[in-house]
């Protein structure tokens, strides 16, 4: 079946659709039609955005229950590698993208903080379910109430755990995020209060 | 039977591979520091091959490991102290996070406990579904266990196979429950909900075709000849050490102590099923391999037994003052309605009382404490965490080891740090 | 089984099927010697702490709440509210120890201990006592002597604190809820 391009629709900007999803929320948000006028991109950053999106490296990151979803969506059923990411790097020096999944307890949080740091720019974080999002159900002394206290998080992915279709979910959203031109978080704002 | 250690005071006992002081940290000694070039590596907690954050602190002597401090703690969640906050009812949700793999043998022992101190029975059917999804988790636990220790060990495409079987297994988790993961199905008196309609034809396919995929996955690793280089005769635990440092399941049948929780204190209907329980005498990883392989075969027997005989009835028992009683009965009865608003806002109450009930969880004897003050919450609650005392065995393990030893060491002790750190 | 040779034994108690044993702190490794020995519990199964500050304070032991269990077919025969029974100090320890033996054979060992009152070791009795001990040390603030490696285990090195502790707040955050504004 022909897969119709964003260009048959009359919009520009060059993404992959499959045949019956529309625009994605973030060109519906910014408007279509005004997507370059909005964010003035050129030609070049469009290119590379759509080059960052297609092979995102995630980092290997996993901490709890949510790390099994996460490690489920590398498995055949939930393939990621048709994004291009199943090179889940051990390294956070090669890696494009945190995948915090999990939670993250308080004696934790400096060594997740470094691995944010050594990685390089750009970079994204996605914070996978509700313990990192908000703390989850352990509003305690032990749990860091949401991972965006030290690190600044792109896309939040509710679930306790998220099925890896909320995850995947999350993940495309990301690209949408990316191929529309919005930067990273660190850029757009900070850690939380 | 089993191996009893005894002893004269102040020794642990001849032949013990045990490290002292501390039975759970290899020390490098004096001179050897002095005299060698030790390298002190930090296997921090983020690292591909420890199955979560576990931090091990190894020095090393070339590729001999001298000193080995295992740090935990990485992923505390309170766990303990959250659920003294919570009624009864709304407690039950946590148990199920503490070991991830095995979630629905954490969450049977505290209602188990919670249903010792209350003294009710639950009925044939809830207590003979409870045993089949048990076992579906015991072969959930062990396929995600034997995908991630192939992996580390370099047999990676097990991992797409062992992940594609999980899938199917979690299917019928979320036919029956809701949720692939954490379905929190099991309440105080029986079930939450009835089975619904199609989950027993569902596990019956699933019954039938596992036990052919299992074998699949033995060719790949039982007679490898890289696989038995890797694993046979390392990480050496012997019977007596294993009792004595608190080993259990798996850990402890691979070094020949015959001790299975379902065998032994029979709980749920294990008492009525036939199955055999593997032991194996060597006490290297290898063994434990064969017996976690060995264990899927057994939980796919135990599961078809559970379908043949799964009784019918009610799911729940009707103990209105802790079980809700079926919305019908709320329009026609006074007594009912009183009980469901009691039970919805304050809680049902749980008589004054201590009980500790140990059940066999995929990484062995998962214990639950509970202390009840007869208030709608609970006053202490403690887990029995298996991977918490398997890390203690690391050091013994790792006695004469190399570098290379330790990921299969450690991946074979199966530990979850949710476990460890609760 | 008879525990009347137990060394330091103040109580034996049963209750919901299991036996509970309270002893002396000061004889505890020679119980649990004796237990180990004589008596064949040789797997120590968990070290559990216990903090009961505020016990029989809070919400009483209700309708349903009486030690020997409840009659649902008497309901009148139980009192209606009821504070639960003292208890003798402020904290508990609680050894789970398991017979390997057929049948098997489980009972508790208990002691009883005020704040900062110390504890001796097992752990050369059970090796595996080692981080169960350094837990309640960590959790509870209950001083192991004898442990040769007593630091904190699961909250961080500099941690201030006994978490567990009744009077140790949950802490968290306030959770703001949308209606409120």
């Amino acid at each position: 079946m022909a897969v119709k391009r964003l260009k048959d629709y009359g919009l520009k900007s060059e993404r992959l659709l499959w045949p019956t999803k529309g625009p994605g929320v973030f060109e519906q948000e910014l408007g279509v039609e005004d997507l370059e006028q909005k964010l003035m991109l050129t030609t070049l950053e469009r290119a590379v955005a759509w080059s960052q999106s297609k092979s995102m490296w995630p980092d290997q990151f996993g901490l709890s229950c949510c790390a099994m979803e996460m490690i489920a969506i590398v498995g055949s059923r939930y393939d990621i590698a048709r994004f291009g990411m199943e090179a889940f790097r051990a390294s956070p020096r090669q890696a494009d993208l945190l995948i915090v999944s999990g939670r993250v307890s308080h004696k934790m949080a400096a060594p997740l903080r470094q691995i944010y740091d050594q990685m390089l720019e750009p970079k994204w974080v996605i914070a996978m379910g509700a313990c990192a999002s908000s703390g989850g159900m352990f509003n305690n002394y032990a749990v860091l109430q949401g991972v965006d206290k030290i690190v600044p998080v792109d896309i939040h992915v509710p679930g306790c755990p998220p099925r890896p279709e909320g995850l995947l979910e999350g993940i495309i959203r990301l690209h949408e995020k990316v191929v529309a031109g919005v930067p990273p978080a660190y850029e757009i704002r900070g850690v939380a209060e | 039977m089993a191996v009893v250690a005894r002893n004269q005071p102040g020794v642990i006992y001849e032949g013990t591979r045990i490290p002292s002081p501390i039975p759970s940290m290899l020390v490098v000694p004096p001179e050897v520091r002095e005299s060698d070039d030790i390298l002190t590596v930090n296997f921090g907690p983020n690292h591909p091959s420890t199955h979560g954050v576990l931090r091990l602190v190894v020095d090393l002597d070339g590729e001999d490991v001298v000193g080995l401090n295992a740090l935990v703690g990485y992923l505390h969640t309170g766990f303990e102290k959250n659920m003294e906050h919570k009624t009864w009812w709304k407690a039950i949700t946590y148990p199920e996070r503490i070991d991830y793999l095995a979630f629905q043998a954490n969450e049977y022992a505290f209602v188990a406990a919670i249903e010792k101190l209350l003294d009710i029975e639950t009925p044939p059917k809830a207590t003979w579904m409870r045993t089949l999804l048990l076992e579906l988790n015991r072969i959930h636990s062990h396929l995600i266990w034997l995908g991630t220790a192939a992996l580390e060990l370099g047999a990676i495409s097990l991992l797409w196979y062992c992940f594609n079987a999980r899938d199917l297994v979690l299917d019928l988790f979320e036919l029956v429950g809701g949720t692939r993961m954490h379905t929190r199905y099991f309440q105080a008196g029986g079930l939450a909900e009835d089975v619904p309609r199609g989950f027993f034809t569902e596990c019956r396919k699933f019954a039938d075709t596992f036990p052919s995929t299992i074998d699949q996955y033995e060719t790949l690793l039982t007679n490898q000849k890289i696989w038995l280089e890797r694993t046979k005769g390392i990480g050496l635990l012997s019977a007596a050490d294993a009792i004595a440092l608190g080993q259990s399941g798996p850990v402890l049948r691979a070094s020949g102590v015959d001790w299975d929780l379902r065998k032994a204190e029979p709980y749920l209907a294990y008492g009525e099923l036939d199955f055999d329980v593997p032991v194996y005498e060597n006490g290297d990883v290898y063994d434990r391999y064969l017996i976690r392989v060995d264990e899927m075969r057994e939980s796919v027997r135990i599961v078809d037994q559970c379908l043949e005989g799964m009784p019918s009835g009610p799911w729940i028992t009707d103990d209105r003052k802790v079980v809700l009683p079926p919305r019908h009965e709320l329009h026609t009865s006074m007594e009912s309605l009183i009980h469901h608003f009691k039970i919805v806002t304050e809680g049902y109450r749980v008589p004054e009382g201590e009980v500790y009930v140990t059940v066999e969880s995929p990484r062995g004897e998962f214990g639950c404490y509970v202390v009840s003050d007869g208030g709608p919450k609970p006053w202490r609650v403690k887990f029995r965490a298996p991977s918490f005392v398997a890390l203690e065995a690391t050091a013994t393990c790792m006695t004469d080891a190399l570098v290379a030893d330790m990921i299969a060491i450690v991946g074979s002790l199966d530990t979850v740090m949710g476990e460890v750190d609760r | 089984m008879t525990f009347d040779g137990l060394p330091g034994l103040v109580e034996a108690r049963e209750s919901f099927g299991e036996t509970t044993l309270v002893v002396d702190p000061a004889r505890l490794v020679e119980a649990a010697r004796h237990l180990r020995d004589e008596l064949g519990f040789s797997f120590l199964s968990d070290i559990t702490p216990t903090d009961y500050l505020g016990w029989g304070e809070g919400s009483a032991a209700g309708y349903y709440g009486t030690a020997s269990g409840r009659d649902i077919n008497a309901p009148g025969s139980q009192a209606l509210a009821r504070t639960p029974a003292p208890k003798p100090k402020r904290f508990s320890m609680s050894y789970h120890l398991l017979a390997l033996t057929s049948p098997p054979a489980r009972v508790r060992l208990q002691v009883w201990l005020d704040d900062g009152e110390p504890v001796p070791s097992v752990i050369e009795v059970w090796p595996t006592a080692d981080w169960h001990e350094r837990e309640a040390w960590d959790m509870m603030g209950i001083p192991v002597t004898g442990h040769p490696n007593l630091v904190r285990i699961l909250m961080d090195d500099d941690w201030d604190g006994h978490p567990l502790r009744k009077d140790y707040p949950i802490g968290g955050e306030p959770v703001r809820f949308s209606g409120e504004e």
